[in-house]
């Protein structure tokens, strides 16, 4: 009656399993196809490069929103987290050491999304509502904190951070290095650990899960927390980027990151996402941009081209489900 | 098919159905003639409800092929197989609570051809065929405000509403008494005369052959032939239904109970109030059995124990020492599992897979202090259960959505079987479960019972308590009422003290 894994992995069929259920790779390969046809700028290392600096921010917070996804949750507070997380961070590092800057930062991240998370999990608080709060307090902070202009960098440790931020390692970005490594970590967290196991089966049935034994509420309670924590190392990012904390950052990068979650496939009812499959979904996202960019249309059309692929995509992962 | 235009109002040949990997009807035959009652048995899981819901358009069928009338049909939804003139009373029923009566019965033809309503018709003609079924109904009062009697009698004048050839109908009389029934059995005879084929489901075998003209019996996905009734038995149909004779359906047990209570329960009760006052104890390798009526707080005592609901007073003592269940967490630290009877919702993940789902609860065994997971042990313990559990499925990968009702039951018991557990309790072990995983559970039960585990069953399926339990606690609106002694085991005495009745002394 059992089977091997060998024998599991040559069943039949495979090769059109294989298709749907990595379909956002194709389509992130077909984009790629796509615009070296029709550009020859798209191909340049300045522009490749370019676009992976500018994705990676949303990218590092589209990996927390997928964790909280994946619970089943939401976390609308991302956005404006990063907008004072960059202004904080920018005052540390006008303050003290960058090490201590960073981790200070990180720590505060950690902290804000406890709030979410507390809110969630301890106080049964419907996601949405706990952290469209966390939102308009956040941003109202950074507006408060920056005192409404942004906050540059003038010691020797933001030169630094806006040196790393901007040059590359190996003709990557070091920004996209963070991004990716935070996508493998997590990678291997939802296939091999323990706790990406259990944010999976919480989210796929909650009452199973806590009649399974599971410490639902300390779950769900980390995941805001650990997105909290991924909105201040996006935060350091973006900021490092330009010199700068700004409390105009990140605005409607949550949006940006759930869209970039459900184009990966992942399910807004939990229990169901990968995080190779959001990094395609940011790629396909920041790719779409960039494309349109290059071929200069404007950012108003922009916006309906994005939200026709958002469907697109989605319509595609209903074979998937077949 | 020229011929069988004559004979027969509807002839399904050669059906095939999967769900997923799981092949529900593997070709079904079925031929039923005009102004006949045809009587579809079959235990849970045998694949009457899918066979139905594709008659009616809910379900397309993989292979084979639906005659009405001679002509080849393939309802594409159910709107279509109403227009065909095939229409079904299902089992769950399908009123809308908020409409009233009339709108209901006519809910399909609303404002399908005009624009504006004719109320004055669509009430009166309500009201004409709830007369003619012989129920008198106010077809202007909400369904919500029905009695569930009513609802039913509705959900029947709803079906015939339409102009019908076939009339197909699940257990439709679980909810009447015999009065009602005998009531409904006329206007079968009456619609039988008028020429309506009729598909009669029920597990009520008496009915069966008080009304039915003939038989088809479906075993796990195939026909096993069809008989004319006057020329059978109960006996034999029973026989043709489970495909063995019934007494081999509890397998015997030999088990060494031990002499200390593993659990030992004393004056427990419930927040919710549900629970009062419960004390019980249970050995190792005991199977202590919970009947009682639904709400009687069967499941309430489980769900207190295993620190799912909350408690009021009373103390929880395993292996003499007093623990504390404020939580499942709690419990499943002192080694509890619990099964719930809600397979769907409380007891399997429906999305992810066997693997996954068995793994839940067995982390500690094979990952890492960190919690990396050693997937290599993790596969030889799934796939070890699965052996051992005779899970039906072609590898460990597959979604838990796509299997029967039997093999997902099996999945939620290795969850506990695959650590090492002091206390199981199982809540309805064998709902909706097929017969022939049920004397695997029921087997399975054994075999944890043999390693010295206490564990108690609570369920509503008598004859499966009496078979599966060495004592039965019977419990009556929150307390335990009665226990009986295996030599005391009967339906009567379980249900004089589920009604809170002394014992038949003549017994």
């Amino acid at each position: 009656m059992a089977l091997t894994i060998k024998e599991q992995l040559s069943s039949p069929g495979g090769w059109l399993k294989f298709l749907v259920k990595y379909n956002t790779v194709f389509i992130f390969v077909l984009l790629v196809i796509f615009s070296a046809f029709i550009s020859d700028v798209f191909f340049t290392s300045v522009n490749l490069s370019n676009l992976l600096k500018q994705v990676s921010g949303i990218g590092i917070i589209s990996i927390g929103m997928l964790i909280v996804i994946l619970t089943g949750g939401i976390d609308l507070s991302v956005g404006s987290l990063v907008a004072l997380l960059a202004v904080i961070f920018a005052l540390l590092i006008n303050m003290v050491i960058l090490p201590v800057a960073i981790l200070l930062t990180i720590i505060i991240g950690f902290a804000l999304g406890s709030v979410s998370g507390y809110l969630v999990a301890y106080q049964k608080m419907a996601p949405f509502v706990a952290t469209l709060a966390l939102m308009t307090v956040a941003r109202g902070l950074a507006f408060i904190y920056s005192k409404g202009s942004p906050i540059t960098f003038n010691t020797t440790g933001g030169l630094f951070m806006s040196d790393f931020a901007n040059n590359a390692t190996l003709g990557i970005p070091n920004i996209a290095i963070i991004f990716f490594l935070i996508v493998a970590i997590t990678m291997v967290m939802l296939r091999y650990n323990v706790f990406g196991r259990l944010i999976i089966a919480i989210g796929s049935n909650e009452e199973a899960s806590r009649l399974s034994g599971i410490k639902v509420n300390k779950y769900k309670f980390l995941v805001y927390a650990i997105s909290g924590s991924l909105a201040a190392i996006a935060a350091i990012v973006v900021a490092s980027r330009t010199n700068l904390g700004s409390p105009n950052m990140g605005m409607a990068w949550e949006l940006d990151a759930i869209a970039a979650v459900v184009i990966g496939g992942a399910s807004l009812n939990g229990g169901k996402g990968t995080a190779i499959n959001t990094l395609m979904g940011v790629l396909i996202l920041g790719l779409i941009g960039n494309i349109l960019n290059l071929l200069n249309v404007p950012s108003y059309p922009q916006q309906v081209v994005k939200g026709a692929i958002i469907i697109f995509a989605v319509l595609l992962q209903r074979f998937e489900n077949k | 098919m020229e011929n069988s235009k004559q004979e027969y109002r509807l002839e399904v040949t050669g059906i095939t159905k999967s769900f997923g990997v799981v092949s529900v009807l593997k070709g079904v035959n079925l031929k039923v003639k005009p102004g006949e009652i045809h009587a579809l048995l079959g235990e849970n899981g045998a694949g009457k409800s899918t066979l139905i819901k594709i008659l009616s358009g809910v379900h397309e069928k993989d292979q084979g092929q639906v005659f009405l009338d001679g002509k080849e049909i393939q309802p594409k939804n159910t709107h279509e197989g109403q227009l065909l003139g095939i229409n079904v009373v299902y089992q769950e029923l399908s009123l809308v609570n908020d409409l009233s009566v009339a709108e209901n019965i006519y809910l399909h033809t609303l404002g399908a051809n005009k624009f504006w309503m004719n109320w004055k018709k669509i009430t009166q003609q309500a009201s004409e065929l709830l007369d003619s079924l012989g129920f008198s109904i106010d077809v202007t009062s909400k369904v919500r405000d029905l009695s569930i009697v009513q609802k039913q009698v509705v959900e029947i004048a709803k079906a015939l509403a339409e102009e019908t050839k076939v009339l197909i109908l699940d257990e439709p009389t679980t909810v009447f008494d015999p009065n009602d029934i005998k009531k409904l059995f006329t206007n079968l005879i009456r619609l039988k005369k008028e020429g309506v084929s009729i598909i009669y489901i029920s597990h009520h075998l008496d009915e069966i052959f008080k009304i039915a003209d003939t038989i088809t019996v479906l075993r796990d996905g195939v026909d096993t032939g069809s008989v004319a009734v006057a020329e059978t038995n109960t006996d034999a149909v029973i026989h043709l239904m489970i495909g063995r004779a019934l007494e081999d359906l509890y397998p015997t047990r030999n088990i060494q109970i031990g002499d200390v209570p593993v659990l030992e329960v004393k004056n427990l009760s419930g927040k919710r109030g549900i629970v009062k006052d419960v004390s019980f104890s249970v050995k190792a390798g005991e199977v202590l059995g919970i009947a009682g009526l639904g709400g009687s707080g069967r499941t309430e005592t489980g769900k207190l124990i295993f620190g799912a609901d909350k408690k009021q007073s009373g103390t929880i003592i395993l292996n003499g020492k007093e623990i504390n269940t404020k939580s499942p967490v709690d419990a499943v630290g002192y080694q509890i599992g619990f099964v719930s009877e809600d397979r769907k919702e409380e007891g399997v993940f429906l999305p992810l897979s066997i693997r996954r789902n068995i793994s839940v609860t067995n982390f500690d065994s094979i990952s890492s202090k960190l919690g990396f997971i050693n997937i290599e042990s993790e596969y030889k313990n799934i796939l070890g259960l699965i052996d051992k559990l005779n899970i039906k499925t072609p590898h460990s990968e597959i979604d838990v959505k796509n299997l029967s009702g039997g093999n997902q039951q099996k999945v939620a018991l290795a969850k506990w079987l695959s650590i090492d557990s002091k206390v199981i309790i199982i809540d309805e072990p064998t709902r909706g479960v097929d017969v022939g995983a049920k004397i695997e559970i029921y087997n399975l039960i054994n075999e944890v019972a043999k390693k010295g585990v206490a564990v108690i069953v609570i369920s509503s399926d008598m004859p499966e308590i009496m078979g599966i339990s060495d004592r039965i606690l019977v419990m009556h609106e929150g307390t335990i009422y009665g226990e009986l002694p295996k030599e005391k085991f009967s339906e009567e005495n379980i249900l004089r003290y589920a009604i809170a009745q002394p014992l038949n002394k003549n017994i």
